[in-house]
């Protein structure tokens, strides 16, 4: 036995000083976000005083189009980065506010239709993604984390796939610019062709919720047509995020029994760390809405936090999204993800217009 | 065994981004609901 252990404390890291750093990035997601809502407010009324005709463009497509415009053009300066890379933060805590808005019942009957469609969703994306990427013969890893990016949930799916099958973290890279450039494109066309289809919110929530990959963008893309699809594509992608670990875990035995990835040893344990915890969140806040935990007023303050943080999430959506960045990731990936994202969201389009029909959304 | 002096590094404990949100978002539920913020505008 060891006569003196020594203890080598790691210096927590300077927690205060970190946050600052977070503040400039923070202030900027903050005023873009604003920016973007005194946009929606005054732009509409000016054009009405000249008599012009513009069409009513809700603040988050203003704050997306301001972010888009500084990171494409003079770049987002190295001082923000750190706090810009927090819109995922604000999505989760904003998701969990949300859960006030929603009755356990609903959420009960929702995201029961709704994970019924994502599981069709998540098996055909799947099945179609690893069919592209053989015929286009893409590397097997880079391959699965196209499958399952396109599948499941975006970057965070992506992530947690390639640490669990030992993917190149080129792969990952290129997956993730794929996703988010498709992601990006989303957000101009899915309205479009809701608008043009003439979609219930219902409707075009869950499809928004089902096809687009990164949890921010499908709640942008939500959020551009309506209230009130916002609401619903947050619920479904919410519901495809819960099914994350399956997925990975699913893969992880696939790439073990391949012997080209560590097996999995408690699957328990591996399921709740990759399980996003802001899910729990978001039902329990719904639960105690359900039980009358808050008053009517109360649960109007919670909204309204939570559209607060999806503002910061979606100027964060604008602000991160350099499409001179993603173009350099290569055409192969990107050709594959785009042809995957058409067939997907043309495959949940019918999905959802099937349920339409069925349950009269 | 020999008298080999052991390093233990301990690492101080951190929480998931996830974790964090949701701690924020029940923080901020938990003002609202004891009366700290009555009236939140949008």
């Amino acid at each position: 036995m060891a006569s003196s252990v020594a203890v080598v404390q790691v210096r927590p890291a300077n927690r205060a000083l970190q946050l600052l750093k977070l503040a400039p990035g923070v202030l900027l997601l903050a005023g873009v976000g604003y920016a973007g809502k005194l946009l929606e407010a005054n732009v509409g009324k000016y054009a009405k005083t000249h008599h012009w005709t513009f069409p009513n463009i809700e603040y988050v497509l203003w704050a997306i189009l301001i972010g888009l415009v500084i990171s494409n053009t003079f770049g987002v300066p190295e001082i923000f980065r750190a706090g810009v890379a927090t819109y995922e933060f604000w999505l989760k805590a904003g998701i969990v506010l949300l859960g006030a808005r929603f009755l356990l019942g609903d959420v009960l009957k929702l995201g029961g239709t709704s994970l019924a469609l994502v599981a069709i969703e998540i098996v055909g994306a799947i099945a179609f993604m690893t069919f592209l990427g053989r015929v286009f013969r893409l590397k097997p890893k880079l391959t699965s984390l196209l499958a399952v990016g396109s599948a499941v949930c975006g970057v965070s799916a992506i992530i947690a796939t390639q640490g669990a099958i030992e993917a190149d973290e080129e792969d990952s890279s290129f997956a993730i610019a794929a996703i988010l450039a498709l992601g990006a494109l989303s957000l101009f066309t899915f309205p479009l062709i809701g608008h043009s289809l003439h979609l219930t919110d219902q409707a075009y929530g869950v499809w928004s919720g089902l096809a687009v990959d990164n949890t921010a963008e499908a709640a942008a893309a939500g959020a551009l047509y309506s209230d009130a699809a916002g609401k619903l594509a947050v619920l479904t992608k919410t519901t495809r995020n819960a099914l994350i670990g399956f997925v990975v875990l699913a893969y992880a035995f696939y790439w073990a029994s391949r012997g080209q990835a560590q097996a999995v040893g408690n699957k328990a344990r591996f399921l709740w760390q990759k399980f996003p915890k802001f899910v729990l969140g978001f039902l329990l806040i719904s639960t105690l809405a359900t039980f009358a935990f808050f008053s009517k007023e109360q649960i109007g303050a919670l909204a309204n936090l939570s559209r607060w943080a999806f503002l910061l999430t979606f100027a964060g959506v604008g602000l991160r999204t350099n499409f001179k960045a993603l173009s350099k990731q290569g055409l192969k990936p990107f050709l594959v993800g785009a042809i995957g994202e058409v067939a997907i969201a043309g495959f949940t389009l019918g999905l959802v217009l099937a349920a339409q029909r069925i349950f009269g959304w | 065994m020999g008298e080999a002096q052991q390093a233990v590094t301990v690492k101080p404990k951190r929480f998931s981004l996830d974790t964090w949100a949701v701690l924020l978002a029940f923080t901020l539920a938990a003002l609202v609901r004891a009366g700290v913020f009555k009236h939140i505008p949008w």
